[in-house]
């Protein structure tokens, strides 16, 4: 178990390091020059010149990569270039705030997505089978920017119960401060409980299916023993992968959702670094988020392995 | 026999039928038996038959889309029909309990074993989580498990399958159930490893007074187990009565058909088989009157019109046929058409021709696992701590070895799974790359020969598979998978290519007609002739066949086996036989090599294999195999340790020998010996000792028909 | 010997949801073809004098702030959205299949390879995917529906080489080869036929990821560009007048809940009927 999680650790410093390069390379081909964004359309060809000296932007592109890359290490993400800030400070602000709403989001898809999908499996074909089964259609044949519309149409201008956007900090009250984040958890989880719990269903309803639990039917056991200590256990499997991806589904999703409910979290950042094509704004903010999902993805292998002796005790004992 | 006693478990008339989208499927029609306290019953039956049916309905196990109806069915006095749920799980695992067919999806992969085993004694005795933890190993102890404490801590996958099956049964025992039903409990076992898993079952029966239900299409597995036998045919009783007076006068025509379908395991004369012909009754809208009588040779007009009465040949015996009285004096045989004395001279084409096929010290290894997995931990002598080290564990599927098949001639290839045979067939073919040594095929020298060099042997060779239903292309008809064949060697092309497939399908005594179907629409057993069409489209001369019967029905393995030995005869073909049933290989092949894990311990003529001296591999082999026609079990193998273990030294099969000698067995390569020219072992026994040993097979008595 | 039975079972009958999808689909799909000929007004067309109507008899779904109809640019927008997600859909069929069949069938390195690749552009959550590819060249059509394709191929690939590795240890393979049949042969004659109804219903659900995506990469803006009747492009406008105007977004967003909805139970009916599992019934 230490060597397959050192395995596994190995395995994403490489994956990150690969990422780091690719995404150094694909800014590099990114239109517009660096220097005349700065400058703006008029600058002079000597300006231009100057700047791309003092950015070092004249140097072999393995100098500029190797730069950028242990200004990383010590934590310094650069200038970003429309702000004219350093983005450090930014972006752990922005990260701050959405990995609240990140970590609350996955809670509750996590929770209320294998609840439902066991509750659907377990009462198959019955009336709440289909309510989840409706309910799990909408989710994933809706679109997250949409459902987000309509909640402001009808919780905060027609309903008035809540604000409709924006970002109040908890230093300000926390029933503001929470008032602002039930929108976005909200929009950014209904796509992924239908997600899940329509995995969980299906897997649940294969191990139910599975010879082994007949075999523990047969053995006369209590129904909820079989449910939960012979089923459950197995069926988890295929959804702790699954809610690793829907991590990386999760940080798209605050992209839309933040744009929508005017968020000031790490979405939106990358949504303007993108949109204003600043170049360091974006290695920085995308590393982050490939950094977080390879993070997410660790900690589904390693939970994945505890669940599963076949990874755990990959040897016989014989 | 009649027991005084009242019957612990009495079935009477039971129905189970399916609603499918095609109809009414009609699964079990008027099933009746009784089980004595302390009896052992037999279910026999072919695929189809409804076998495993009758145990999910005894059970309560059947799905919601099950319909079950019975005059009675009652277990220890009580009413099955009339248990509410709570009460039929109480009595599921308490009462009853089963072990399933394969072991390692029985067990619940994510479950120590010792808590799977531990179950029922909490749910159905009450007792505390670690009282019953303890009771489990001691249970564990008892059905033969060495290292019980640790296997009760271990996983399934980290089992043998003898050993997942020990502990499924171990569970099935766990709140001491009066009943055991067992449904295939060995089929998916090696044939030394179904024989200690018999041993255990009888042992257990004894001291427990258990009564059992033995599931099986295996008629010698129930011969050897069951006091009496109930004989099934899609969905119907049609023979039941006391085992052996069943297996020795058997009175229903269906019984009869499939013990003349069995092959022997025996020296001497083979008799042709003597198949059922045509295939089982579709369920859906079964046939009207008795439901063999499409079958049965024997029929007559009353046999279409009316189901059959029981009537009783003898005590204790029903049958279920109208002429059940009439037939006594017809064989099989003389019904169906009068049995052939296999082969006179059925050896080889040509002594004195050079071999067709030879391979020569042919290696292939396998690493186990990727490379991550040969990392781990090693710690030298003399260091503090342990340094990471990368030494991965090989597989030697292949090691050395060498053979010859002259024209015409059959070589049977048996062992047990894993032990390389099938890599072996493959290798040869050339579908897998060897590492090391030589194939020549017709003289021409493939191991290491480029795909263009090697198509004209292509034409020549040729492969039969084990599975029908995975060995053609569900998306071509029958007359493409056996044109193609022609089109790749330019044999043949339109006119001329649809009559050549129409004269393969009639090879393998199949119509024209069939060229138009798909596989979905045929049987298994023609399935495996369209397969067997395919490999001599291209008029080969040596034929690979890889299990080819094994995965059929004894009924339709007969019928393929005499298709095969008629194949060889009227186009001169040669054969490597693979299969792990000895029966067959008896029955079939001229010359056996016996092999084991990844070499060959034991070569002859199938009368020099057959008979002592023998290789303590092939005695424990022979007489494990269970019969219905006397020869007793006696000698035992261990459980086989991890695969890998095996360090290239001593003799490969020292780890479960039970006439190991002692340390020269461990350390030195065992010398062959040559009783007599062409038979060779690997063994450090003196020949004497070896010869002195009493033959497990046999001699079948000239001339006389099974 | 008698001939065995020549149909296996009786037919049958199409899933329920199979039939419902489609009909939406095919209405749908209807309103793409002939949309611009039937609608009341050209789609870009200003009625300055009726900016930001309410539904009324006239205008259906209501104006927008320059007074075009909503309800023309809906019907116009369905031809963009489908065109969208099918030619998306087209682009990772391709390149997923190839790479998949590839991967599945030649194993060892190019597998061990390729499965990297797609891990590492599965890492990046689609949206962002999407949006880096978009940003590499100012916005186009057929830009996006590239971006959208390629975000999408993983799945496809992942689908094709997990059957093509199942179907790749079948006995009829291992037969191919032992007549000495080449690669190609083997993967487009013998594995290709057997491989699509997986890939088919895992595609027809891309589809509805494929209008998604571009709908939210429109919404972004940097999809389709104004003054185009994009669905996903009508909503980000119609931000700005929710107080005003609700229609301007509600009834985009209907329509393509309700095309997606349709496509999702089109696939699920597909799933449902080839299925080989429910196939066979019980037995």
């Amino acid at each position: 178990m230490v060597l397959y999680t050192l395995r596994r650790l190995v395995l994403i410093v490489l994956l990150l390091g690969v990422m780091s390069v690719l995404l150094f390379a694909i800014t590099q081909v990114l239109p517009g020059n660096v220097a005349r964004m700065i400058l703006g359309q008029f600058a002079t060809p000597d300006a231009i010149e100057a700047v791309e000296t003092r950015l070092g932007l004249k140097d072999p592109l393995v100098i500029q990569y190797g730069r950028w890359f242990f200004g990383i290490v010590r934590g310094d993400f650069g200038q970003s270039l429309i702000m004219e800030r350093p983005i450090g400070p930014v972006l752990a602000e922005a990260l701050g705030r959405s990995a609240v709403l990140a970590a609350l989001s996955f809670v509750l898809v996590a929770s209320v997505g294998i609840l439902l999908g066991v509750i659907a499996a377990v009462r198959k074909n019955r009336p709440i089978d289909h309510a989840v089964s409706v309910f799990s259609y909408l989710g994933i044949s809706v679109p997250e920017f949409f459902w987000g519309i309509a909640f402001i149409l009808v919780f905060a201008r027609w309903l008035g119960w809540l604000p409709s956007a924006g970002y109040s900090p908890i230093g300000e009250g926390f029933g503001n401060w929470f008032a602002r984040l039930i929108g976005p958890t909200l929009t950014l989880t209904f796509t992924l409980i239908a997600h899940v719990s329509r995995l969980t269903r299906s897997s649940m309803l294969e191990t139910l299916r599975s010879r082994y639990v007949l075999a523990a039917r047969a053995k006369g056991l209590p129904e909820r023993v079989i449910l939960f200590r012979h089923a459950l256990r197995n069926a988890l499997l295929p959804t702790i992968t699954v809610l690793a991806i829907d991590v990386g589904w999760l940080f798209g999703g605050i992209v839309v959702v933040e744009t929508v409910f005017a968020f000031p979290g790490l979405g939106r950042l990358v949504a303007f670094a993108i949109e204003r094509r600043d170049l360091p704004l974006i290695q920085a903010t995308l590393l982050v988020i490939t950094a977080v999902y390879c993070l997410a993805n660790l900690a589904a292998d390693l939970l994945y392995a505890a669940l599963n002796p076949r990874i755990r005790y990959a040897r016989r004992t014989s | 026999m009649a027991p005084p006693e009242a019957p612990l478990l009495e079935v009477e008339d039971l129905c189970v039928s399916y609603a499918t989208a095609a109809g009414v499927l009609r699964a079990l029609h008027g099933v009746s038996f009784r089980l004595a306290p302390g009896e052992a019953l037999g279910l026999a039956g072919e695929s189809g038959s409804g076998k495993s049916t009758v145990a999910l309905a005894l059970l309560g196990l059947l799905g919601p889309e099950a319909a079950l109806s019975a005059r009675r069915l009652r277990f220890g006095g009580r009413d099955l029909l009339s248990l509410s749920p709570e009460e039929k799980r109480r009595l599921r695992g308490g009462g009853m309990a089963i072990v399933f067919q394969d072991p390692f999806t029985a067990l619940n992969p994510s479950l120590p074993v010792g808590r799977q085993v531990a179950e029922p004694m909490v749910f159905h005795r009450g007792l505390a989580e670690s009282e019953a933890l303890a009771a489990a190993i001691g249970l564990l102890h008892q059905v033969g498990i060495p290292r019980p404490e640790v296997v009760a801590r271990s996983y399934p996958h980290q089992l043998s399958g003898g050993m997942q099956q020990r502990a499924l049964i171990a569970t099935a025992l766990a709140a001491e159930p009066e009943l055991l039903i067992l449904d295939e409990p060995t089929t998916a076992l090696d044939v030394t490893i179904e024989a200690q898993i018999l041993d255990l079952l009888e042992s257990l029966r004894r001291m427990r007074r258990l009564s059992i239900l033995f599931i099986s299409h295996n008629l010698g597995v129930i011969h050897r187990l069951c006091d009496s036998v109930c004989i099934l045919y899609a969905g119907e009783v049609c023979e039941t009565g006391p085992t052996k007076t069943v297996f020795r006068d058997p009175a229903h025509p269906y019984t009869r058909g499939l013990l003349a379908s069995l092959p022997r395991l025996a020296v001497g004369d083979r008799p042709r088989l003597s198949p059922i012909p045509g295939t089982l009754p579709d369920l859906l809208e079964p046939p009207p009157g008795c439901l063999f009588h499409p079958r049965c040779p024997y029929g007559e007009p009353r046999c279409r019109r009316a189901s059959p009465l029981f009537s009783s040949p003898g005590p204790g015996r029903a049958v279920r046929c109208w002429r059940a009285e009439e037939i006594g004096g017809v064989s099989w045989e003389e019904a169906v058409g009068g049995a052939r004395p296999l082969a006179a001279g059925g050896g080889p084409a040509e002594k004195a021709a050079p071999p067709l096929v030879v391979v020569r010290d042919l290696r292939k290894r396998y690493r186990l696992g990727g490379f991550w997995d040969a990392l781990g931990w090693e710690k030298p002598a003399g260091r503090k701590l342990p340094r990471p080290s990368w030494a991965p564990r090989f597989l030697h599927a292949l090691d050395g070895v060498s053979l010859a098949i002259a024209p015409g001639e059959v070589l049977g290839l048996v062992g047990e799974s894993g032990c390389g045979k099938t890599t072996l067939g493959r290798t040869i073919l050339r579908l897998i790359d060897p590492d090391d040594g030589a194939i020549a095929v017709d003289g021409r020298e493939i191991a290491r020969a480029s795909e263009r060099e090697i198509r004209p042997v292509r034409r020549l060779a040729q492969i039969v598979f084990q599975n029908p239903d995975s060995s053609l292309n569900p998306r071509k008809t029958v007359g493409e998978i056996i044109g193609r064949p022609l089109e790749r060697f330019g044999l043949a092309t339109g006119a001329q290519a649809r009559r050549r497939v129409g004269e393969l399908l009639e090879m393998v005594r199949l119509t024209p007609s069939y060229a138009s179907r798909y596989p979905h629409q045929l049987s298994g057993g023609e399935k495996q002739r369209v397969g067997i069409a395919r490999a001599l489209a291209t008029s080969p001369r040596f034929l690979v066949c890889d299990e080819a019967v094994s995965a059929l029905d004894v009924s339709v393995q007969a019928a393929v086996l005499n298709l095969l030995e008629d194949l060889r005869r009227e186009l001169g073909l040669a054969f490597l036989f693979i299969t792990h049933d000895l029966s067959v290989v008896a029955h079939l092949a001229h010359r056996v090599l016996v092999m084991y894990r990844g070499g060959i311990c034991e070569e002859g003529t199938i009368a020099q294999v057959l008979r002592p001296p023998f290789h303590p591999y092939t005695e424990a082999l022979l007489s494990a195999v269970p019969r219905i026609d006397g020869g007793r079990s006696r000698i035992r193998l261990r459980e086989e340790g991890p695969a890998a273990e095996f360090a290239g030294r001593g003799c490969r099969f020292q780890q479960r020998c039970p006439r190991i000698l002692g340390e020269i067995c461990r350390t030195v390569t065992p010398p062959p010996l040559e009783p007599a020219a062409g038979h060779r072992i690997l063994c450090h026994h003196r020949l004497e000792t070896l010869a002195a040993v009493p033959s497990p097979v046999d001699e079948a008595a000239p001339g006389a028909p099974s | 010997m008698p001939a065995g039975p020549l149909e296996t079972g009786a037919r049958r009958r199409l899933p329920g949801n199979l039939v419902a999808g489609a009909a939406v689909v095919l209405a749908i799909a209807l309103a793409a073809l002939v949309g611009p000929w039937v609608a009341p007004f050209p789609y870009d067309e200003f009625h300055i004098r009726d900016r930001l109507q309410a539904p009324n008899a006239l205008y259906w779904f209501g104006t927008d702030e320059y007074g075009r109809d909503v309800f023309s640019r809906v019907l116009v927008g369905s031809r963009l959205s489908l065109l969208l997600g099918v030619a998306a859909t087209a682009v990772s069929l391709v390149g997923g299949v190839a790479l998949g069949l590839a991967a599945g069938f030649f194993r060892g390195r190019i597998d061990e390879w390729l499965m990297r690749l797609m891990d590492l552009l599965m890492s990046f959550p689609p949206v962002i995917l999407g949006l880096l590819i978009l940003a590499v060249t100012p916005p186009s059509l057929w830009k996006t529906v590239l971006a959208v394709g390629i975000v999408y191929i993983p799945a496809i690939v992942r689908v094709t080489r997990s059957v093509t590795l199942e179907l790749a240890q079948e006995e009829f393979i291992l037969a191919a080869r032992a007549r000495g049949e080449s690669a190609g042969y083997i993967l487009f004659r013998e594995i290709l036929p057997n491989a699509w109804p997986p890939i088919i219903v895992e595609a027809s659900l891309r589809v509805t990821f494929a209008i998604l995506l571009g709908a939210a990469l429109s919404f972004l803006g940097m999809g389709a560009q104004p003054p185009s009747s994009d669905w996903g492009l009508m909503i980000s406008e119609a931000r700005s007048y929710l107080d005003q105007a609700w229609w301007m977004a509600v009834f985009p967003g209907l329509v393509m809940c309700l095309t997606v909805v349709g496509i999702n139970l089109l696939g699920d009916g597909l799933r449902e009927w080839l299925d080989p599992r429910l196939r066979h019934g019980g037995a």
